[in-house]
């Protein structure tokens, strides 16, 4: 995968926002990201962070008052949004920019489908599952009502639905939930998309079903070639199931890297945070280290670097200068961006300016592992002089990690 | 299976309410002020025992359980009396007078949803803007103003000021023409709306007003859902969405609605007839209060009441047909 071909799908400089009476919501604000053939590119980030914004903007389905206010999306070469200089000096719409109409018929559904994260609301109360299933089929794929009907049942053993032709006939609040995601991907593979937008699939269901139905996409995804947008707030998701990883924090990506990567040589300290936060095997509960705070509003998000309130590493000059999202490494041929100003390579504001007291204090009050205090961490990596900046201490999970 | 079953279950649980209708009427119409037989006599003079008699002959000598008893045998072979103060069946006065009666609460009921539906979608695709405001304050006035009341203000502008059309009575579509000295069917269709358009419109303002409400939250409800989002993100078209998708969800609580209000239209088309000269079972139940006719007073209470019941059972029963969700008290 180190040398590509075009991307199916390709993000650049993403800006939709919400016109509401309290202010303008920044919900996705400047975002870039591609998606290639056949890979599984996941959307990380906390509850608020613009995914679901960001995913619906690329079918142009922004609710209102949201609107995509600038940016380009171009799928397979067709321009799904993008803005030109008019004559005047205000943007508009681009010449081959898809019309409503074109978008609806030609991009929904049969090019990029989506599966939504509640499965007991996204299905219809009043119509078959079977019904709904042969709708968008019938819609999206050009067969007659009775092939459709074939395929929807032969979609519906495919995702491991028993007894498909009866469970046809069958209405939604027949189905357990688990039974009901694997409707919507039969859905989603029917139409025989693309690329498939999974905007938390399996955050409403048990750990068990969440198992299996990861383990079903995997699948799935293996034998048609599918790629997939996989939004989640779950690391352990991440881990298990995606190619490659953006990581968005209040509407902005601020790390993007291949997965091995992502997790062995972390970049940003939000994504840090977002690991230590994770349960896993070789730790206790005790041990999890919440991310401090919450996220901000997205109407006025914060100066600077937008989560200097909450990083434990900020300093000065993180309150000042909005970090860009570079290039700071290559892993197999494919770049490692991070949006964090220790990265930053012309410039030495970050070394020069002080860390901001209350952050270090707190983090030391809550330092709980390794003994070593959050000070004397930022001590060391200002003199080891590579702005790396890994604080990284002993949790052994970063085994790989070849610069210390 | 299951539907029918479930049918047969909201009869049965219907006979208590039944039951209960008629023991009170029961007992509210032999406790009424006036002493009916004196009444029907009309302030001659007379004997005791001609009284005595009277009453043997009616049966009101005896305790009032065992008349009740008496009188709900005969109910049940479809005998609800004898009016004392009409000297007729009191089926036969009822017959002659429910034609009108339905034929005012359905086309009320007609008017009502053939106008709050549409509205009330206008009105949810274009929330908050200038139509959704007007249909708002539309809805005040209907909701809140007495079908009388707006039935004379009716008569007011169109039959006195503009006299377009005709403010008394009804004409009825099943009689001949020549009944009415017109010329032909065409002519007693014409005359049937003209007569019907006003009381129609009084009577229906008050559950358009409200359904127009109900359809609107529904709508809106509905157009919000996940299922809705989730057929746009499939290319569905928006108008397939409205009508197909968001619509069906939408009409399921506006069927209860209608059963349940069927007891205010049924109030007031008694007003409404009061005022239209409308010769149904309303006016027909005024009179017989006025004349302390308790014979035909609870006659009409138990056709009332039993039509109230079976309108909230068809609801009920079409409710669940219409909703899969609905198990029919089974399982879940
Ligand atoms: N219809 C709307 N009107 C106003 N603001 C909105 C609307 N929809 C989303 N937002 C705002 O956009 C921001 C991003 O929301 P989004 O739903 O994309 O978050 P998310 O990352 O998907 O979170 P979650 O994990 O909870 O699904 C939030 O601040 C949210 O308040
Ligand atoms: S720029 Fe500063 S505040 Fe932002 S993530 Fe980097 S260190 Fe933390
Ligand atoms: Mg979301």
């Amino acid at each position: 995968m180190s040398s590509r071909s075009d991307p199916l799908l390709r993000v650049e400089n993403l800006k939709t926002q919400f016109f509401t009476d309290a202010g303008t919501v920044r919900a996705v604000d400047g975002i870039s990201f591609e998606v290639y053939e056949g890979e599984i590119v996941g959307l990380v980030g906390e509850s608020g962070a613009g995914k679901s914004v960001a995913s619906m903007s690329l079918l142009r389905l922004v609710d209102s008052p949201g609107q995509i206010v600038d940016g380009e999306i171009t799928y397979k070469g067709e321009t799904i949004f993008g803005l030109e200089e008019g004559p005047d000096g205000d943007l508009r719409e681009r010449e081959d920019m898809l019309t409503n109409e074109e978008v609806r018929t030609r991009i929904r559904g049969n090019e990029i489908a989506v599966i939504f994260q509640d499965p007991m609301e996204s299905l219809n109360p009043v119509f078959t599952v079977g019904s709904q299933l042969r709708e968008f089929i019938e819609l999206n794929r050009d067969l007659s009502s009775d092939e459709a009907r074939r395929e929807a049942v032969d979609m519906l053993r495919e995702v491991g639905i028993p007894d498909p032709a009866e469970r046809y006939e069958e209405y939604p609040h027949q189905f357990s939930g688990g039974m009901r995601q694997r409707v919507l991907i039969a859905m989603a593979l029917a139409c025989e998309p693309n690329l498939i937008i999974a905007d938390e699939p399996t955050t409403a269901l048990d750990v068990t079903v969440e198992g299996q139905i990861i383990d079903l996409v995997d699948d799935l995804q293996a034998k048609y070639g599918t790629s997939f947008i996989w939004v989640t707030h779950d690391m352990g998701v991440v881990a298990e199931i995606c190619d490659r990883v953006n990581v968005m924090y209040l509407g902005e990506i601020v790390e993007q890297a291949p997965v091995d990567e992502l997790f062995y040589d972390t970049k940003h300290p939000y994504t840090e945070a977002l690991l230590n936060s994770m349960p896993r095997p070789d730790r206790t509960v005790a041990e999890l280290d919440p991310i401090r705070g919450v996220m901000p509003e997205a109407i006025n998000p914060p100066a600077g670097c937008r989560f200097h309130p909450r990083c434990p590493d900020a300093r000065e000059a993180c309150k000042r200068i909005h970090p860009e999202n570079r290039e700071v490494a290559r892993a197999d041929g494919q770049p490692h961006r991070a949006a964090c100003i220790k990265h930053d390579v012309f410039g030495d504001e970050y070394e020069e300016s002080v860390p901001l007291e209350g952050r270090a204090q707190e983090t030391a009050a809550s330092a709980t592992d390794g003994g070593e205090s959050e000070e004397s961490g930022v001590e060391s990596r200002s003199q080891s002089g590579n702005g790396s900046g890994s604080t990284r201490k002993t949790d052994g999970r970063r085994g790989g990690d070849d610069r210390e | 299976m299951g539907l029918l079953r479930y049918t047969a279950g909201r009869v049965v649980q219907a006979i208590p309410v039944l039951i209960g209708i008629t023991v009170i009427t029961f007992i509210l119409a032999n406790l009424a002020p006036g002493d009916p037989v004196r009444l029907m006599l009309q302030g001659q003079e007379v004997n005791q025992e001609v009284i005595a008699r009277i009453e043997r002959q009616y049966g009101l000598h005896r305790p009032l359980h065992e008349r009740y008893l008496t009188y709900m045998g005969n109910v049940l072979q479809g005998d609800l009396g004898h009016s004392i103060h009409r000297d007729r069946p009191v089926t036969a006065l009822l017959a002659q007078r429910a034609g009108p009666t339905l034929m005012l609460v359905l086309s009320a009921y007609a008017f009502a949803l053939a106008t709050a539906i549409p509205l009330g979608i206008i009105a949810a695709t274009r929330r908050n803007e200038p139509t959704d405001h007007v249909s708002r304050i539309v809805a005040l006035i209907g909701v809140s103003t007495p079908s009388f009341w707006i039935g004379i203000v009716l008569i007011l502008i169109f039959a006195i000021q503009l006299g377009w059309l005709p403010s008394s009575g009804l004409v009825y579509p099943w009689r001949s023409p020549d009944q009415y000295g017109y010329s032909g069917y065409p002519e007693l269709a014409y005359q049937t709306i003209r007569h019907l358009l006003l009381p129609m419109i009084a009577l229906g303002t008050l559950q358009m007003a409200t359904l127009m409400r109900v359809e609107r939250t529904q709508m809106i409800e509905s157009l919000q859902g996940e299922y809705v989002k989730l057929a746009r993100a499939y290319g569905v078209p928006e108008r397939t969405i409205l009508r197909k998708h968001a619509f069906q969800v939408a009409q399921l609580p506006i069927i209860t609605i209608i059963g349940l209000n069927l007891s205010t239209a049924l109030g007031g088309a008694v007003l409404t007839e009061y005022v239209f000269n409308i010769n149904g079972i309303g006016r027909l139940f005024l009179e017989a209060i006025q004349s302390l006719d308790y014979q035909l007073i609870m006659g009409i209470t138990i056709v009332i009441g039993t039509m109230f019941v079976v309108g909230v059972i068809i609801t009920d029963i079409s409710y669940a047909y219409i909703d899969p969700r609905v198990t029919y008290g089974e399982h879940d």
